[in-house]
């Protein structure tokens, strides 16, 4: 009780007898989340305002004779007339690794009712992206555990990676994995002590989403074990429209703190469709001339000013970096309409889920025609270009071949051992969600299918064998995986041991 | 163009025409208004009252409102004219409003700019630190 006394004493004794000055407004209209105010002449674009009952709105509307402003939060105790004040401060969220294993709003206000966040820093929602002075470019990998990913479209550290597809093609599954992936391996190199070790951090931007959704993707985390290496931002489906605007930039400030700090962070945006239209609501209500499907003519930019600042920073700016993968929602796999394309034209790659696929029980349903990653395969460690250098040609030859082959019969031997070959690989990259695979498993289930150890095992049995492989290298040979995680690469002493690896397992899988 | 953009740009017009040297004229105001009466526009209503909103912004840029809880001496009142005088570099009329909500001290409101020195503000300062 004394404590609370003198705390009151303290600021008693702080409160001095000054002048504030303060820019103020009055509530013109205010209807769907946003208040035309009169006054605030001093107001910036993107500050922070004030209103009565400490609601808090973002001045987003600069216009000759009155400020359009969208409420952040309840707004049905407001009415016209009503007093607003600037702050003279842009709007700023808690950062810092308080954070992680913490869901929070687009304020980046707790709503897991875990209490207070530990946070005593703060980094602005918008803020310009780093320069090209700043960068570097991307030559570390960020695996997703996920093979047909890791072997055909490898990610980087500070890539921007596209997820595109139809409803429930498997795009969050993706994102969840590769969250599930980082915390693996952050808990296998912060175990081992390497002080190189560079752990990733991931936050998870879930846009208009059901809660149920989201309470699901934070129970698969948890389960996991990749909550508390993870922060969960949530602006679902029933908050407002502004909400779930910021919430991606909210999500990017706090991953561009680790950044910024020399660490590398992973965000998923979950997805930007649904940023877009909830963006497009918000300027339709503040009355900004409407363009191309009712968007505005700043749609583009809303995703990549977003999206660049994602990056890859030097030495000399903490080495640190920011992977983002952006997800959008596609109709009937209609990849040229205009979300989907700009987003596309921004980020460094896309990787597109086919619904024909996934419903053909191929899943990660990866096509691997239309996926591709710009700048990823300079981050690929050496042992998996050595082992999956021809993967994706020998599968996309074998897509083109299994399209011909189904109008005849008669087929030389070429083409059938292509054929055989592509449909193993298939099989071999059909995973089950949320069981990211360890890079080193995935080079040494690779190596034995280049090398031909699957090529009698019959086409159905390939899933077991690969389990049965990987379980075997878990197992019995984890020197020999870790051997592969450190080398990171190929080289003779490592074949040899591989091939009396694989023969003992074959000889025990036949 | 949309009505209202009509409207409110024929207002700005006649607002301009209220002028004088840059000052509200209540001549010019007068003269304006019985032009208006003689030969009313399409929208009257909507034309008077976005001309309303010009020159209640403008008389509201002018005046400077001093709300004050209990006396306030001529010269204090003289002083604060004068500093505002300088600091918006226009003449200001002045208002004086007793108001005891603000305990003691003063509040000076010119446009959409508040100078709070009062207790009550001090106090709601403290009451938003505290929670």
């Amino acid at each position: 009780m004394s404590s609370v006394i003198e705390q009151i004493e303290q600021q008693i004794a702080n409160l001095q007898n000054k002048t504030v000055a303060t820019n103020t407004g009055k509530i013109l209209t205010i209807g769907d989340g946003v208040a035309k105010i009169d006054g605030l002449s001093q107001v910036m674009y993107n500050e922070m305002v004030e209103f009565p009952g400490e609601t808090i709105g973002i001045a987003l509307n600069l216009e000759e004779d009155e400020v359009g402003v969208v409420v952040l939060g309840e707004a049905s105790h407001l009415k016209e007339g009503d007093e607003v004040k600037c702050t003279g401060r842009l709007l700023s969220v808690p950062v810092g690794k308080g954070l992680l294993g913490r869901v929070v709003d687009a304020l980046g206000r707790p709503v897991d009712g875990k209490g207070a966040i530990d946070s005593s820093e703060t980094y602005p929602v918008e803020k310009i992206a780093p320069g090209i002075i700043e960068r570097k470019s991307v030559d570390q990998p960020l695996m997703t555990g996920i093979q047909s990913i890791d072997s055909m479209i490898p990610i980087g550290r500070g890539q921007r990676e596209l997820i595109i597809g139809d409803r429930g093609t498997g795009k969050t599954t993706i994102a969840i994995d590769t969250i599930i992936n980082q915390a693996n391996i952050n808990k296998v190199g912060l175990a081992s002590g390497d002080p190189d070790f560079r752990p990733v951090y991931s936050i998870y931007v879930a846009v208009g989403q059901k809660n149920s959704n989201v309470a699901r993707t934070l129970g698969i985390l948890e389960e996991k074990g990749a909550l508390e290496y993870t922060i969960v931002v949530s602006a679902p489906a029933a908050d407002s429209a502004a909400n779930q605007y910021l919430a991606p930039y909210t999500g990017a400030a706090m991953g561009e703190w680790f950044m910024s700090n020399g660490m590398d962070a992973l965000i998923v945006y979950d997805d930007l469709s649904k940023h877009a239209a909830a963006y497009r609501q918000m300027s339709l209500v503040l009355k900004r001339p409407s363009g191309r499907e009712a968007y505005p003519g700043d749609v583009f930019y809303l995703h990549s000013r977003l999206l660049e600042r994602s990056a890859r920073v030097n030495e000399n700016n903490g080495n640190g970096s920011l992977t983002a993968l952006p997800i959008i929602e596609t109709l009937a796999g209609d990849l040229s309409a205009y979300i989907p394309t700009n987003v596309i034209s921004i980020t460094d790659g896309q990787i597109f889920l086919e619904t024909d696929l996934f419903n053909q029980g191929i899943r990660p349903a990866v096509s691997v025609g239309l996926s591709v990653s710009r700048v990823g395969s300079a981050a690929q460690i050496k042992a998996t270009k050595q082992v999956a250098g021809k993967i994706k040609l020998e599968l996309a030859q074998f897509r083109e071949l299994a399209a011909f082959a189904q109008f005849g019969s008669d087929l030389d031997a070429k083409t059938k051992a292509q054929l055989d070959r592509g449909s193993r690989i298939v099989e071999l990259f059909k995973q089950p969600a949320f069981n990211p695979i360890p890079i080193e498993q995935q080079v040494a289930v690779l190596w034995a299918m280049q090398n031909n150890y699957f090529d009698d095992i019959d086409v159905s049995k390939i899933v077991e064998a690969s389990n049965s492989l990987r379980e075997f290298f878990s197992s019995r040979k984890e020197g020999l995986l870790t051997s592969i995680r450190e080398k990171a690469k190929i080289d003779d002493d490592l074949a040899t041991e591989l091939k009396t690896a694989v023969d003992e397992w074959k000889t025990s899988f036949n | 163009m949309t009505q209202a953009k009509q409207i409110k740009e024929f207002a700005k017009q006649l607002f301009r025409m209220s002028l004088e040297d840059g000052e509200l004229s209540p001549e010019r105001v007068d003269g304006v208004l019985k032009a208006l009466e003689k030969n009313p526009p399409r929208h009257l209503l909507a034309t008077l009252k976005a001309y309303l909103k010009f020159v209640e912004r403008e008389v509201a840029k002018s005046t400077a409102v001093i709300s004050h809880a209990g006396q306030l001496a001529p010269e204090i009142v003289a002083n604060i004219k004068s500093q505002m005088e300088g600091k918006y570099g226009r003449k200001l009329d002045t208002v004086e409003r007793d108001d005891p909500d603000l305990i003691a001290g003063l509040r000076v409101v010119v446009d959409c700019d508040v100078y709070d020195a009062s207790i009550q503000s001090a106090l709601s300062t403290l009451e938003s630190s505290l929670n």
